[in-house]
């Protein structure tokens, strides 16, 4: 029992180290990719553990579909932490995925997404198809988005002050021909990157910017770590 | 500028690097003139706080002068003498608003990493590792600091430099130490460690009331400064049974308060010893809890034990029959120091607490390795070494 318990410790601190050196390198170098690979591998080789199909789950190597939730409680009055997000054009100032989104009207709106590890964009439309006011936006892309998405976010009074936010995204990719290459882009980094981005909507509303470390001064990154 | 590295454990190395800017709106950069080494530090250089990565920055004690200020820094100007808190608070989170700043938000960068080991994300510290963020640390002429209105004080005239210092890290701690510990006049209060931390853990108790306060190490040097600078009682662990003696000390009922002014790499007698040492080297543990084992059995039945050395996981053979059947109280944290620093700069100006005899080593960057070595053994008189990018 007791070992157990430790092995599977130890297993999430070298996850979440594996994760992080794929972070920061791909903040000084800019190619994620193989780095991660390299991260990865030394993990499951080292320990026989591979955190990438722990994440993805056998059910999700069938279906890439990719459904990511939020729960944060930000402490700012409902009707403000409501009124930021149905602004859409303030959703790029939080999630540095999307370059940018432009509302048409009341209720459509044209996402722009910058592809990760490329210069490439995709783009699509998306329109609100619920809106009740202080308590829940829900969008969808409409016809003919590549990568076929929506999302819903909830605002509720935290008990004390503040709003408690929950937020739903998924991302369905079109099965077949270009589907597959696309698929690849949804994978668990993908989500841990979206994840990571729903939550600086926090940071940003309540401490008006989001921390980062990206362009501070290091010495000679030789590549030795201590992960555990 | 220069700044002292991370490289490996036990591998440290000064190395040029970039100046620093501003990357944030709250951002300051400040200009250090002293930053000292602290026993967090060590768990670091010896290999047992993960997420460490070649050429991290280390360092995090520290004062110097504002050189620089972001758009949305409001309550700073360039020129001013600041001495700045360890750990970065937002200042608007929940838990920065209540004065819990250790525990924020928003400061963490790696806050979503974080979480998969701690549940919920804690704050960013400064040369603290990549888990709590991975700001690059004070040990170099220059260092950013975010939110800088919230953790940057101006550092009254009349307290010199080898005070101030102290402010940033060490006295926090050993403030909150005894706070938590719920000291009150008449207490008896044991303290384990008598480095930066337990000595400032000493004055503070006896500034909260405490009646005696006895401090347990093995260090010779340490013990006497501890009774010769802040009045304590010393008990060397090395040559006598700590229980025996606090019981014997204390009329047969045991501290009131007793302070972990320890951590992780205890050291401790014998087979225990081994025991800790082995499950540590293996990862079956990732703490040496041997202080914290003694301090639990030391305790007076309803009393209660603080806990500001610091744990990295997991600790095995902790007694909790003894916690639950003698009906302890058991608090801990990593330090809030923006909530002390003003009431301990007017502690200083009244000379209730007086950290400068803590400052053996003042030593220039570029002996920064050796300093730390110096502190790591115990060395030549070493309480902390205080390193001078400037001089
Ligand atoms: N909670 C916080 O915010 C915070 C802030 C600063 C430091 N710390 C932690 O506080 C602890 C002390 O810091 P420091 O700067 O004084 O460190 P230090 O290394 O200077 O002192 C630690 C002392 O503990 C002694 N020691 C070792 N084993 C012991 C035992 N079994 N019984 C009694 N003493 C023993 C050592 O001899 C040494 O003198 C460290 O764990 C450090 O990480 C916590
Ligand atoms: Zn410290
Ligand atoms: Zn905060």
């Amino acid at each position: 029992m007791i070992k157990n318990v430790g092995i599977t410790e130890r297993l999430l601190s070298v996850a979440a180290g594996a994760f992080l050196l794929g972070k920061t390198w791909r903040r000084s170098k800019g190619r994620p990719i193989p780095l991660l690979a390299g991260g990865y591998l030394i993990v499951r080789g080292s320990l026989g553990y591979c955190p990438l199909s722990h994440w993805i789950g056998k059910k999700n190597i069938h279906n890439p579909a990719i459904n990511i939730k939020v729960v944060m409680t930000v402490s700012k009055p409902r009707e403000m932490v409501y009124q930021y997000w149905r602004t859409l054009r303030n959703l790029p100032s939080f999630m540095a995925h999307l370059q940018e989104v432009e509302e048409k009207d009341e209720k459509h709106s044209r996402w722009v997404a910058k592809v990760p590890g490329t210069d490439g964009i995709i783009e699509w439309e998306a329109e609100i198809v619920k809106d009740e006011p202080q308590r829940l936006i829900g969008w969808q892309s409409t016809d003919g988005a590549i990568i076929r998405n929506a999302g819903k976010v909830q605002f509720f009074d935290a008990p004390k002050q503040g709003t408690e936010v929950r937020v739903i995204f998924s991302y369905h990719p079109p099965a077949g021909g270009v589907g597959v290459g696309i698929a690849k882009l949804l994978n668990p980094l993908f989500k841990g990157v979206i994840e990571d981005e729903i939550r600086n909507f926090k940071r940003v509303i309540e401490a008006g910017e989001i921390p980062t470390t990206v362009g501070q001064p290091a010495g000679v990154r030789t590549g030795k770590f201590k992960l555990i | 500028m220069k700044a002292l590295c991370w490289n490996g454990v036990r591998d440290l190395r000064v190395e040029r690097v970039d100046d620093p800017k501003i990357l944030n709106p709250r951002d300051a950069i400040v200009k250090v003139t002293m930053s000292s080494v602290c026993g967090s530090d060590l768990h670091l250089i010896n290999g047992f706080i993960p997420s460490m990565q070649a050429g991290d920055i280390l360092g995090h004690e520290f004062i110097g002068e504002i050189v620089e200020v972001g758009p949305e820094v409001h309550q700073l100007a360039i020129g001013d003498r600041v001495v700045v808190v360890s750990i970065i608070g937002c200042g608007e989170c929940t838990y920065c608003k209540e004065q819990l700043w250790s525990l924020c938000d928003n400061s963490n960068p790696n806050g979503v990493l974080q979480e998969k080991i701690f549940q919920y994300p804690t704050a960013g510290i400064f040369g603290y590792s990549h888990l709590f963020g991975g700001y690059a640390g004070s040990h170099a002429e220059y260092i950013r600091v975010p939110f800088a209105d919230h953790g940057a004080f101006k550092i009254p005239e009349d307290i010199p430099d080898e005070k101030a210092v102290f402010v940033s890290d060490g006295m926090p701690t050993g403030y909150m130490a005894a706070e938590m510990a719920g000291v009150k006049p008449g207490d008896i209060v044991a303290v384990w460690g008598a480095g930066g931390v337990g000595q400032m853990a000493v004055q503070s108790a006896y500034h909260l009331g405490a009646e005696r306060v006895i401090v347990i190490d093995s260090i010779d040097y340490r013990l006497a400064a501890a009774a010769s600078h802040s009045n304590a009682e010393v008990i060397n662990y090395e040559d006598t049974d700590v229980l025996e003696v606090l019981k014997e000390a204390t009329g047969g009922r045991g501290p009131d308060c007793c302070i972990d002014a320890v951590g992780m790499e205890a050291n401790s007698k014998g087979v225990e010893h081994y025991y800790d040492r082995a499950k540590q080297a293996l990862k079956l543990e990732t703490d040496r809890p041997a202080v914290l084992r003694q301090a639990i059995a030391a305790c007076r039945k309803g009393g209660t034990v603080a806990v500001v050395g610091v744990y990295a996981g997991f600790a095995d053979k902790i007694p909790m029959g003894l916690f639950l059947n003698k009906g302890l109280t058991m608090r801990g944290g990593q330090m809030h120091g923006q909530r002390y620093v003003p009431l301990l700069f007017d502690l200083i100006r009244e000379g209730k607490i007086d950290p400068a005899f803590m400052l053996t080593h003042p030593m220039p960057i570029s002996r920064g390795a050796k300093a730390y070595e110096l502190f790591n053994k115990r060395a030549d008189g070493c309480i902390r070494a205080v390193i001078t990018p400037h001089a």
